[in-house]
């Protein structure tokens, strides 16, 4: 607890983190510094909890054993208003973008603002024009969630997720679904983002080549553990075959192909010693 | 985890849900002050949709069951020729046991299961847990606003609905089968006690019903599996268990109060 | 923004129409619509029998509402009660020789005091008396009086079988009662039609005990109290041959329609009425032949 000061260079500190779920051991002694004022990586085989892990950022769920500390408070053992202080200064970004389908566009970006301040109207006004208008959305205020493009949605939820200029942004995969144009879209403001504003930004995402433009460092997970950690250029040629089947593609490998199961033989009935 | 739903029989499964329930109830009944203090529009948005919207069913439903009550009554108390009671026993009827509990079972089926489905697919589509990384606490945004809006809704339907019956009642009644207009009214006011009939049955019962059902409907919601089979299935449970709420508290409730 | 006031408005609108609809529940359909308005001033009364007169009940002049009873109490020491009847101010001109009577509205109606005007020229004042009044007359007791109901047949032993033809059964089936003198004697074991002389053939089973019934004896379809079921009454003849097993019954009465029963006691019983009261009950009156 007392181990970070606010000025520290590292913003987030999971420290032996571990996570049983429904008995399967999500992670185990998971260690992490991610720095602050950096676009961050977390990259891993499906399944291995990347989703999971920002979520115990958030404090939506908590590990078993460990410490998840976030600008020197140790998420897990905040009280409820502490943990709503801190998520007000945290943005996150949805897989499905997750707007409020009962609003339009300029209503769900001025949601937090509306729920958290009682500014006048005239200013609200000009902070979610403002954040719309940074990621291009200024036309599409008054339309509804159902009439937006996948790449759109995702805009205006970035656009909510920075309408309060937070120290922090989580993006669960960021990329997924998007055609090349909406993508880059989507690139260009996590790297504006960052550049500009100083945001710290963690993401988890599979786009090797989409990281390589914006992130400064890498998070390799498997197994519950960080497996590879590094710069995303160099860090497919490290060596190590977690990193090698991870960005060579390949099907066999430390990550095996068979979800682990009983003899095959057995399975199918033959004697287990073989005919 | 699939082993140990086959291994519950449906006794246990239920009373898992009554107990699961209660605790809801209660989580929704400590965030209803902040609910109130800091989303209270959202609480009228609601009231305007799973009331003033449901009002048009309501009225149409109201007045088709007093048209129908004074029809079969006028013919069963012509056999004894006592058809000036018309008006009493429709009026009697509705306030103590028609109202209420038809109003809560159209409630459940037009608003409850809106308010299930509608909770149900903001968690499939992460706006629960959305709200959650916002810092806005869905427990007084989402639930209990509508819990509140059930509970306010249901007392002002049920006493529409009592309204429209007894004018659907007059209007067979007096208006078609010729039944003295002063009868049936001098009857209906000598024999209708305003806090056994109105007070008790219209105002307390429909309340209760209303708690019942928005307390079902937002928890089936809240707890629904964030599939489409999921949020369906929700619903339908919405439905039954509603229902059968309703009629077993009707019970209950008639039982104490009358 | 102008979406969220549309809602407020149309929530409001909803809110009223809900208590609009409440309010006229509660003050236009319930008993506070007969609650006095105005002043009023309070009569005793004295009633040999109340009847189902209940606090609250309405007091009518002419038919018209008036006031309501206050209360009712036991005059200490004697059996009469004492109703307290609350009037309005604006009907303060009731003669002191005014007589009130406990009626009741319709035939199934709740019941309520009836004041007719007297012809003295004093009025009665605030807390004054009527000294005139007519008790409530038991349903039963009038009905009684006319049918002559009674209980049900006792379990009883042998029977003897006789027959008995009307024209007309109304409701009556097997296992209605047969009574004689309003005393069960007997049951219907069988109603049957008979098409060649369109009537009907009733078989009715007698207790053994009544051996002594004069064979020109005559049977009537009746009907216990205005609304019950319907039974066969014999009355005996003077014949010095008794009925046996197997006769045949030549006199009957078949049954009346209920209009007829109700048109025969308004003719014959409304003039007698005020000699009748306090008698007492006597819903079975041959119940010690």
């Amino acid at each position: 607890m007392n181990a970070a000061a606010p000025s520290d260079d590292t913003l987030i500190r999971i420290r032996g983190l571990t996570t049983v779920l429904s008995g399967k051991k999500v992670f185990d002694a998971l260690d992490m510094d991610i720095p602050r004022g950096k676009v961050t990586a977390i990259m891993g085989p499906s399944g291995t909890g990347k989703t999971t892990l920002l979520k115990h950022i958030t404090g939506q769920m908590r590990g078993d054993a460990g410490q998840v500390q976030v600008d020197g408070k140790n998420v897990p053992e905040l009280g409820r208003e502490a943990l709503y202080a801190l998520r007000e200064k945290i943005g996150y970004l949805f897989q499905n973008s997750a707007l409020l389908t009962d609003f339009d566009v300029f209503e769900n970006v001025a949601f937090p603002l509306r729920q958290h301040t009682s500014l006048p109207e005239v200013l609200i006004r000009n902070i979610v024009l403002t954040k719309l208008q940074a990621v291009g959305l200024r036309g599409a205020a008054q339309l509804a969630p159902s009439e937006l493009s996948g790449g759109m949605a995702r805009r205006v939820a970035l656009a909510r997720a920075i309408v309060f200029d937070p120290m922090l942004i989580l993006y669960d995969e960021p990329f997924v679904g998007l055609d090349p144009i909406a993508l880059n879209q989507v690139l260009k403001l996590i790297r504006t983002l960052n550049q500009t504003l100083g945001i710290t930004s963690v993401l988890v995402a599979h786009e090797l080549d989409a990281i390589k433009q914006v992130a400064d460092r890498v998070f390799l997970i498997a197994n519950g553990k960080v497996v590879a950690q590094g710069d995303p250029k160099t860090i497919a040629g490290d060596g190590s075959p977690w990193t090698r089947q991870f960005f060579g593609g390949e099907a066999d490998g430390p990550v095996p192909f068979q979800y682990p199961a009983s003899d095959y033989a057995e399975a199918l009935g033959f004697p287990r010693s073989g005919a | 985890m699939n082993a140990r739903i086959e291994r519950d029989n449906i006794v246990t499964q239920s009373l898992g849900q009554i107990g699961a329930c209660g605790l809801f109830l209660l989580q929704i009944l400590a965030a209803t002050p902040r609910s109130l203090r800091r989303h209270v529009r959202e609480t009228v948005r609601q009231l305007w949709f799973v009331g003033a919207m449901s009002l048009t069913i309501i009225m149409v439903c109201g007045l088709f069951v007093g048209m129908v009550l004074a029809l079969q009554l006028y013919h069963v108390l012509s056999i004894f020729g006592g058809t000036a009671a018309t008006g009493t026993v429709v009026a009697i009827s509705i306030y103590r046991e028609l109202g209420p509990v038809i109003t809560a079972l159209l409630f459940a089926g037009r608003a409850g299961t809106a308010i299930t489905a509608e909770i149900g697919l903001m968690r499939a589509t992460d706006q629960i847990a959305a709200m959650e990384l916002m810092a806005v606490d869905p427990l007084a945004y989402v639930a209990a606003p509508r819990f509140l809006a059930g509970l306010i809704a249901l007392p002002l339907l049920c006493c529409v609905f009592s309204a429209l019956g007894i004018f659907g009642g007059h209007l067979v009644g007096v208006t078609w089968l010729g039944i003295d207009n002063g009868t049936f009214w001098s009857n209906m006011t000598a024999t209708v006690d305003v806090w056994q009939d109105i007070i008790s049955g219209v105002v307390w019962k429909s309340l209760a019903f209303g708690a019942v059902v928005a307390l079902i409907a937002v928890f089936q919601g809240y707890t629904a599996p964030p599939t489409s089979e999921g949020v369906a299935y929700a619903t339908t449970r919405t439905v039954v268990a509603s229902s059968i709420a309703i009629l077993a508290l009707d019970f209950v409730l008639t039982a104490f109060l009358m | 923004m102008s979406q969220r006031k549309s809602y407020a408005v149309g929530t409001g609108l909803f809110i009223v129409l809900g208590f609009a609809a409440l309010a006229y529940l509660a003050t236009q359909t319930s008993s506070v619509a007969n609650r006095q308005q105005g002043d009023s001033y309070t009569v005793d009364a004295q009633f040999q029998n109340i009847g189902q007169l209940k606090e609250r009940a309405p007091v009518k002049i002419a038919g018209v509402r008036v006031g309501q009873v206050q209360s009712i109490a036991l005059e200490p020491g004697k059996a009469v009660a004492d109703v307290k009847l609350s009037i309005d101010k604006r009907y303060d001109t009731i003669p002191t020789d005014s007589v009130a009577t406990v009626y009741t509205s319709g035939l199934l109606g709740d019941q309520y005091v009836g004041i007719e005007y007297g012809h003295a020229k004093k009025y009665v004042a605030n807390g004054g008396k009527l000294a005139l009044t007519r008790s409530s007359e038991p349903l039963e007791e009038m009905l009684g009086k006319f049918f002559g109901a009674g209980g049900a047949a006792d379990a009883i032993g042998g029977t003897y079988k006789v027959f008995a033809r009307f024209s007309n059964v109304g409701t009556l089936s097997a296992g209605s009662p047969v009574k004689m003198a309003g005393v069960p004697i007997g049951r219907v074991v069988s109603v049957q039609a008979e098409p060649d002389k369109l009537d009907a053939l009733v078989t009715l089973a007698i207790d053994n005990r009544y051996n002594q019934i004069p064979d020109d004896s005559a049977a009537a379809v009746f009907t216990s109290g205005l609304i019950g079921s319907q039974y066969v009454a014999i009355q005996p003849g003077g014949s010095p041959d008794m009925l046996k097993n197997g006769d045949e019954m030549i006199l009957t009465q078949s049954a009346m329609q209920l209009e007829d029963l109700i048109g025969k006691f308004l003719v014959n019983g409304s003039g007698s009425g005020d000699g009748k009261q306090g008698a007492g009950a006597s819903t079975s009156p041959a119940g010690k032949h």
